[in-house]
């Protein structure tokens, strides 16, 4: 590994694209939470539930040390986690509306949780002190949801019918934005790639689709073939759209805004 | 596919008691180690294992929870 970012180093757009990159990721955590939030209930088992409301708090609990990065940049991560509205978001395009059913949670399990992992993975192994510091816990945490999420996926393609069909489907619609997130080269990408904060678009790409091939293949989906979306919206470095209201008003706690404490 | 029930077994710290802390429901080992790590998560275990409840031989007959198991399913 190099030597650590002198932060001081970076120029201004060098430190908005960090910042965008740390946004996008901390955004995503939240959705990811959000999304596993809304099956607490109606989840298929009692265990499922409370596996559910586990990885909800884990993602929340990430998605607060990734926010509280921008203090690193100076920006005050208060306004940012309680005050934005949805269009500003830059979560992943896959958490923007809830799962419509079990299955397509079981491939957000796979597919979006997996790649915000593989993301930070290399986040990670880059030379940013706070995700040396802060990332591997949230890695080993999360090797619970990718076990989870492949035991679901596996349970569910070598059913036949309508639970195999959800799956495929879900898997289909998710992932052209999550290549392109992941493979994301943009020029605020390429930014921290050359600042040694991220690995390059190919090398992330290669090791998401390596984590979910095997898994994709079980439902006839080629990874390697699937073409990534080009809907790309370079401010917030992420695809088009943006997530749902509702879920926004969730993640910015606005029933609970008298009662905020900072 | 049917669920298989799993004993849950845990020690809050090295050297301390392998207690039977309860038992989750999974369809193979690898949910049963999820599941039983994010339900029983109350303490910050040292070690925690699940055995598949048909698995365990109880040694004692009588009123033991895993010897009423065994008679009540064969």
């Amino acid at each position: 590994m190099s030597a650590e970012l002198d932060l001081a180093t970076l120029d201004d757009e060098g430190r908005a694209a960090l910042e965008r990159l740390i946004l996008t990721l901390a955004d995503s955590k939240r959705m990811m939470g959000i999304r596993y939030s809304d099956w607490l209930l109606g989840a298929p088992s009692l265990e499922t539930g409370i596996s559910a409301s586990s990885m909800a708090q884990d993602e929340w609990g990430h998605a607060r040390l990734l926010y509280a990065m921008l203090k690193d940049l100076g920006k005050d991560p208060v306004p940012v986690e309680h005050d934005r509205d949805a269009s500003e978001y830059a979560s992943i395009e896959a958490l923007d509306e809830e799962m419509p059913d079990w299955a397509a949670l079981v491939a957000a399990m796979v597919l979006a949780d997996g790649a915000i992992t593989a993301m930070l993975r290399s986040f990670a192994d880059g030379n940013f002190s706070a995700a040396i510091s802060r990332v591997p816990k949230m890695l080993a945490e999360e090797e619970f949801h990718s076990s989870l999420g492949a035991a679901w996926y596996r349970r569910l393609a070598s059913t036949e019918g309508e639970a195999r069909d959800l799956l495929s489907g879900a898997t289909k619609a998710m992932l052209p934005a999550l290549l392109a997130w992941v493979g994301a080269d943009d020029a605020p990408m390429a930014r921290v790639v050359s600042a040694g904060v991220i690995g390059a678009a190919e090398d992330r790409l290669a090791a998401f689709r390596g984590d979910v091939r095997e898994l994709l293949s079980l439902v006839d989906v080629d990874v390697d073939s699937v073409a990534a979306s080009n809907a790309w919206d370079e401010v917030r470095g992420r695809t088009s759209g943006h997530p749902a209201e509702e879920a926004v008003a969730r993640a910015r706690g606005d029933l609970n805004r008298a009662l905020l404490v900072e | 596919m049917n669920e298989i029930v799993y004993e849950v077994f845990a020690r809050k710290d090295r050297g301390g008691p392998l207690t039977h802390i309860g038992y989750i429901d999974a369809f193979d080992d690898e949910t049963a180690k999820v599941y039983a790590w994010k339900t029983y998560d109350e303490e910050k275990w040292f070690e925690m294992c699940v055995v598949q409840r048909d698995a365990v031989i109880p040694v004692t007959d009588g009123e033991g929870l895993f010897a009423q198991l065994k008679r009540a399913h064969s």
